[in-house]
This record gives C-alpha cells, structure tokens and sequence, in this order.
C-alpha cells in the first residue's frame, strides 16, 4: 500500500501543477474583479501544496507493508472489464438489453449462479427497465437496433 | 403562533394522500437500504435522484427525507443482528446491540432504538420548527462576504470532523472546488479546463459525479471488502420488541441526552450523524454509574446512538434549508436536488417556498411514525432483504447509476464521467482519501466561488471586507481553527495533554 500512497501523492502534485499550467492563461484579475483564472490557480497552489505535504508524509512512513491488490481485487477489476464493453455496446444494444446482460452476465461469471437463474434475470432485468424507466418513468432511455 | 399555523399549512400538504405514500415509500426503501450493507443515504438518494425530474418536489423531497431517516435506523437491524453496521451511524450500535442479541434480547435492542429514534426524531423536529425560521430570518442579512465565510467554514470544519489525514480531506475539498470549476465561467463566459470537449462547457453535473463516486464506487470497494456477519438466528416474535420496565428506566435519559446532543451535531455544517452517534455513546458511559456494563450489552448503548442519529439526521436539514448549506453528504446530494428542481435553499426558501419548508417538516412527524410502526412489525421482512446475492445487488445500483446519469443531459458522455468518478472513488477510498469532502467542494464549489468574486469586486479588491462584518470574521475565525486542528492535535501530542478521547479503539 505504500508504493500506492507513494503513486497517488505524486499524482496529487501532478494533478496541482496541471492546474496551474491550464489555467496560467486564464485571466486571474480584472477590472471588474477576480477574473476566471483567480479560484483555479488558488487551487493549483493549494492542491501541489497538499501533495507535496503527502509525499513527505509517505517518504518519512516507517510502515511501509501492505499491498495495493488484495484477494478480490481482481474480482473488482473483472467486473469493470464486463461493464466496460456493456456500456460501448448501449448504442447498439440498448440500456434495456445491454444492463440486463451486464446482469445475467455477472451473475454466471461472478456469482456462479446456473444458466437458468442467469437466464430468466436478464429477461426480468430488460424487461424491468424498458417498463420502470421508459414506459413509467417516461425517460427516454436509448434503444438499440432490436428498438429496445 | 405564526409557527402553529405554518406547522397546520404544512400538515395539510404532508397528508395528502400522494405525499404519505412517498414518505411511505421513502421509509420503507430507506430501512431496506440501511439493511444492506455498501449502499448507504447518499448513494440511495443520488442513484434515485435524476428518476424524480418529473416528481413535484415538495413529494421528492419527502421521499428523501424518508430515505435519510429510515437508512439511519435500517443499519440498526444488521448491527443488532450480525454485528455488521448497515451505516457508519450505527457502528456504536454494533457495541451493546450485538450484545444483547448473544443474550437474546435482539429484540428489546431494536425496539428501544426504534422507540428512541421516534421520541429523538420527534423531539428534533419540535427543536427544528423553531430553530429553522429564525436561522433564516437572521441569514437575510448575509452578504456574499458571509456566503464565503460560511462555505470556508464547511470546509475547516470538516478536517475536525470528517475523520483521517486533515491534509487529505483538504485536499479531497479542492478536488471538489476543482471539478465545480470546470466549464465556462458565469461571469467571464470564459472556459475554463474544457480542453476543448462541448459536452464539458455545461460542467460536469454534481448528480453524475455523486452517482460515480457513491454508486459505482461502493460497488468496487464492497467486491473487494465485503462487509459479512453471521445472521443470528434468533427468532424475533412480537412480545420480544416489548420493553420492560426495567429497560425504560436504564434508556429514558439516554434518549433524551441522546436527542439533544444528536441535534446540535447535526445542526454544525460537517457535524454528520455519525459524528452524533459516536458522541451520544461516548457521554452516556461518561455518566453512567456502571460504564462496566457498556459492551456487554447496556440497553442504554442502544438508546443513546440510535436516539443521536435520528436527532441529527433531522437538524442536518436545518442549515441545509435555511442557509443552504449542507451538513452531511446526504444533506449535499439533496442539495443537488434542489438545484436539479430550479429551488435555491438559503434563508429565501421560507419565504418562496414555504409549502415545501413546512409540508417537509411536517412530513417528518408523519415519517418517525411510520418508522416506529414499521420497526415494531416488518423487522423479520427487513432481515430477508439480507440474503438477496450481492452480484444481482450490485447490478441494481449499476443500473440506477447509468440510467440516472444519463438521465441528466440525455447524454452517453455522462455515463463514461460516472465511470470515471466510480474508479477515482474506488481509488480515493482504498487510498484512505475521504470522499465527502469532494462531494461538499462540488456541491458549495459554485457558491464558494461566486460570493468570493463578489465579495472582491464590491470591495474593489481589498480582503478587508471580509474582516468588516462580525459574523464574517466569526465564520472565517471558525474556519480558520478547523483547518488548524491538525496543528493543535500535533501540538497536544507533542506536550502530551489529552484530547477529548474520542477514540473509538478505546471505547
């Protein structure tokens, strides 16, 4: 976990000092008063302050055990991997088609539950969402090539 | 007087019939969600938040409020019951609930919690009705000098009590400032960290960042740490939720100290009910003339936790509603509501919008009943919320995060932003960078910003007009002692004086 703390403080100043650069050309006083650069670089300032504070705090960490990946931690990773193409594939699927096969999908890989339970919760999950979000909630939730 | 006959307006509006069923189904939902561990009031309230676009507000709101409340007592049941807290504000529960249950008084453990949350809450309300109005009439004097003093306060006040590394939280509050920045500036038209995307020149909406960062995100960490218990099984039956005399005499004033120290919790901007709960625990073993007793199963650990939270989770509403500053993440998600509605929270609202102020209000007295109601019959149909598969859970608010971020703009963009704020909450909490701050920088960002623009422009430039007005300097001196607080701990370290012990290790 320390190389992680150590990774993330790094981040903090790189984040702090990208702020102060984009936001350089921003105009920080005018006539009328602070200009649109004047919060944003205060927070540039403020942000590489704070990471700078971090890092030190991580570098003089006499505990330094602890790993960043722990034993489910790849099981979080392999549900971000199946989210990921359900989302790219809404324009072609739908919401409706493609969160119920996200669904079904994660109960058979991630919750070893039989084909069968997988099966009839994505049926009940397309269905569920076409009904609640767009026929009774009127929200219109984009539908995929099957019109879904 | 003028109270009574706005409490009476209020009533009429709260018992409507299509208000009493949102507070019911607001109460209901809340407990169902108190009871599963990993989503929590905010996520609830942010993931429903965008399906209420065509819901009168004043209904919304109820709903919501029902949620907060009912999620307060809802993780009651699972620290009585597995020793698992459903919220952070039951963790004290966990102490002596879980005791008592190991003795087989899992029931008088939930009925005094149900009933100390019903005398707390009910209580809180009274203090609120009085409280609310004349906070209000005192913020019509602000100016934007007092608008920034108060946000900077928020902030200070959360290194004292948001909890872990204060440089952290400060730094999470300018993440927050940070993203509120983005788009173009109202007063300028300039953009600003667009970096040339259209769908970034509107901002980044607080609703998709909440639903990434509380909804996404508590789906990653509860996959990798799931919080499991054992189910006691005990069977609850209807004379087990009676109290005996024994039990009132132990929790009465446990109740009460409870209440009124879970009020003025949750009134202080960043107070929170967790905050109440812990400290509702930790006065009643200070009084107690046999604080042996407490972590073996002491009705009055119950008591006191439950009645605190549920008091606080109430006056949090307090300056959310009459100056428009949020107390708690919950309070600043329902923020984002009322800005999603076209309604500004602030000391105006009384005026303006008096039929949602008093039937919310109102609608609270409705809503600790039903609570009580529900806690004393439906706790065994709570439980068997339990065992519904976390993978078909997580699921359900991965659907209600992508179909409520998009409901904001209609947009795909949205949903990839709630990705990313999903994976940087993920990442935030593994790396113990607390999150709420963010969420309060998001929410107050555009306040903050404002009223400090203004503030500068009307005084030509000069910080001096933000030592002119007392109540400023009051505001700014406040947060000036927060964001000094680490300072002071380290100091008291360093001399070795005593803080005020607040530990819960050692509780």
């Amino acid at each position: 976990m320390w190389l992680g703390q150590l990774i993330a403080a790094l981040c903090v100043i790189g984040l702090g000092a990208g702020v102060i650069v984009f936001s350089w050309d921003l105009q920080y006083f005018s006539e009328f008063g602070p200009g649109p650069g004047f919060l944003p670089q205060l927070l540039g300032y403020g942000i590489t302050l704070c990471g700078a504070v971090i890092l030190i705090k991580v570098l003089r960490a006499k505990e330094r055990g602890g790993g960043f990946v722990k034993p489910r931690t790849l099981l979080g990773a392999k549900f971000l991997a199946l989210i990921i193409p359900a989302f790219l594939l809404f324009p072609v699927l739908g919401f409706s088609v493609g969160l119920a096969l996200l669904t079904g999908v994660t109960m058979r890989i991630m919750g070893r539950h039989d084909w069968l339970q997988c099966l009839i919760t994505t049926v009940a999950v397309a269905v569920g969402i076409r009904y609640v979000f767009a026929d009774w909630l009127t929200i219109p939730i984009p539908a995929g090539l099957l019109g879904w | 007087m003028e109270i009574l006959q706005n409490l009476m307006t209020g009533f009429g509006i709260a018992l409507s019939l299509q208000n009493i069923g949102y507070c019911l189904a607001g109460v209901f939902f809340g407990q169902m969600i108190g009871v599963l561990p990993g989503i929590g009031a905010p996520t609830a309230i942010a993931i429903l938040l965008p399906l209420t676009f065509h819901v009168n507000p004043t209904s919304a709101i109820i709903m919501f409020a029902g949620i907060y409340y009912g999620v307060a007592y809802g993780g009651t049941i699972t620290s009585v019951l597995i020793n698992v807290p459903g919220e952070s504000s039951s963790v004290m529960t966990c102490v002596d609930g879980y005791a008592m249950a190991q003795k087989g008084r899992a029931g008088a453990a939930l009925s005094v919690a149900a009933i100390g949350s019903w005398i707390a809450g009910t209580f809180a309300v009274v203090l609120l009705m009085c409280f609310a109005p004349a906070l209000a009439k005192f913020a019509l004097r602000f100016g934007p000098g007092e608008y920034f003093g108060l946000a900077l306060m928020s902030f200070g006040l959360l290194t004292v009590f948001g909890g872990g590394d204060p440089i952290k939280v400060i730094f999470s509050t300018l993440v927050g400032l940070l993203i509120a920045t983005i788009g173009l500036d109202v007063v300028s038209g300039v953009p600003r960290f667009a970096f040339g995307v259209p769908q970034l020149l509107g901002g980044i909406d607080f609703v998709v960042v909440i639903c990434g960062i509380f909804g996404l995100a508590e789906v990653f960490n509860s996959i990798e740490e799931p919080e499991e218990g054992e189910l006691l099984k005990q069977k609850i039956r209807l004379k087990d939720v009676f109290l005996t005399k024994a039990d009132w005499i132990a929790s009465r004033w446990a109740i009460v100290r409870g209440g009124i120290i879970g009020f003025f919790v949750g009134i202080i901007p960043a107070g929170g009910i967790t905050t109440a709960s812990f400290l509702a625990y930790l006065a009643e073993k200070r009084v107690s003339k046999h604080p042996e007793r407490f972590g073996k199963g002491a009705i009055e650990g119950v008591a006191a936790p439950e009645s605190a939270n549920n008091a606080a989770s109430i006056s949090g509403f307090a300056p959310l509603l009459a100056l428009g500053i949020p107390g708690s993440p919950t309070t600043a998600v329902m923020l984002a509501g009322f800005m999603m509605w076209g309604i500004r929270p602030g000391p105006l609202l009384f005026q303006n919008n008096a039929d949602l102020v008093w039937g919310l209000i109102a609608s609270k007295f409705m809503g600790n009943l039903i609570l009580l109601i529900m806690n004393l019959f439906l706790i065994p149909l709570f439980v068997l919320v339990l065992r519904v598969p976390y993978t078909i859970l997580m699921n359900f608010i991965v659907i209600f995060a992508a179909v409520g971020a998009y409901t904001v703009n209609n947009n795909l963009f949205d949903v990839w932003v709630m990705v990313g704020f999903g994976i940087l909450g993920y990442l935030m909490k593994k790396l113990n960078y607390p999150i709420v701050p963010l969420v309060l920088g998001l929410v107050l960002g555009r306040l903050a910003e404002n009223s400090l623009r203004q503030a500068l422009t009307i005084s030509g430039g000069s910080i001096s007009i933000f030592i002119e007005r007392p109540i400023t300097v009051i505001f700014l001196i406040l947060a000036l002692l927060g964001y000094l607080t680490p300072l002071i701990r380290w100091g008291m370290r360093r001399f070795g004086l005593r803080g005020l012990g607040l530990n819960v290790e050692k509780l």
